[in-house]
């Protein structure tokens, strides 16, 4: 196990992983911030046209190691 | 500050939920109360079991879990010193959720023809133990309600504020600090949360100031401020003293 840690945000906001998640390797990493990410979007998304949520993941020496975002289009069609 | 001995833990705690007089204290003082300790995460009771005892919680954390079908995992419920968390097995026979020691945990099991032959014999005892249950269940509503509906920084304060409430109620903890070595992913587990979104509350309440976290150690700095951002009310706890225990 080593310590991971899931910095977060949108456009205005980042928020910075001081305690950090202790993961077994680079899938639970991964399932770690996708499960994340789903959380954030529930909490966080707001109507607002490019609207970018993210999380992004350090290793213990600081590197980063795994983006994960996604965005928001809104279009009125009519 | 503990209570020297274990049906001391279940005394405290039936006083502070109902009306035990000196006599009832003393019947209860002769319950034969095995004591065993086990490590963390140990199912003490499983889904499917027919126990012929109840026990009370002496010392740590226990909660009540289910399984999804795919194997996730739901702590339903937590349980503190003085609680019986499996004392529904009394009248219904196969338990229907595991029961395990989220921490390392000291329980006193006690039998159930024990438990009834008081009940038959002292009215007051059974109505003690009925209020119980009953509280127990308004524990699960207001759980539910919390898990279903309240936004994640709200839960994340408001099962905080629970446990520090009930900790203190039983005389665990005289401040608002209370030791809970339980992990992020089993909070996430109570809280239907990612680890990482636990993790991530943990902070957002540190930094506004309402709690300091020290190794397993959380401590309510605004304990008035966490109520707030809770959500937390404690009527559904049903103590009989509630105003001497903020």
């Amino acid at each position: 196990m080593a310590r991971f840690y899931f910095d977060s945000g949108d456009r205005d906001l980042f928020f910075e992983d001081e305690i950090g998640v202790e993961c077994a390797g680079l899938d639970e990493v991964r399932r770690a911030g996708f499960e994340g990410l789903i959380d954030l979007t529930r909490e966080s998304l707001k109507s607002i046209d490019g609207q970018q949520l993210f999380i992004e993941v350090r290793d213990e020496n600081g590197d980063k190691i795994l983006r994960l975002s996604l965005s928001l289009q809104v279009k009125l069609m009519k | 500050m503990s209570p020297t001995s274990s049906s001391d833990v279940l005394i405290r705690k039936l006083q502070t939920i109902s009306e035990i007089r000196e006599a009832d204290v003393d019947v209860l003082k002769g319950i034969p109360i095995q004591e065993k300790d086990f490590s963390a995460n140990h199912d003490l009771v499983r889904e499917g079991d027919r126990p012929v005892y109840s026990f009370v919680v002496l010392d740590g954390l226990v909660g009540s879990t289910k399984h999804t079908g795919d194997g996730k995992r739901q702590i339903t419920s937590f349980f503190v010193a003085g609680d019986i968390p499996d004392l529904h097995g009394l009248h219904l026979s196969v338990m229907d959720c595991n029961i395990s020691s989220l921490t390392p945990a000291r329980i006193g099991f006690i039998r159930h023809d024990a438990i009834r032959t008081i009940c038959n014999q002292h009215p007051r005892i059974a109505t003690a133990f009925w209020r119980s249950t009953l509280i127990d269940a308004a524990i699960y509503r207001e759980w539910v309600t919390n898990v279903g509906r309240r936004e994640a920084y709200t839960r994340m304060a408001h099962i905080l504020c629970e446990l520090i409430f009930r900790l203190r109620s039983v005389g665990r903890i005289q401040d608002h600090v209370a030791d809970l070595p339980i992990t992020q992913a089993a909070l996430g587990d109570a809280l239907g949360l990612s680890t990482v979104h636990v993790n991530r509350m943990l902070q957002e309440l540190r930094h506004k100031g309402l709690i300091a976290t020290t190794g397993s150690k959380v401590h309510a700095r605004d304990w008035a401020g966490l109520v707030h951002a809770g959500d937390f009310d404690t009527t559904y706890l049903h103590q009989r003293n509630p105003g001497d225990q903020h």
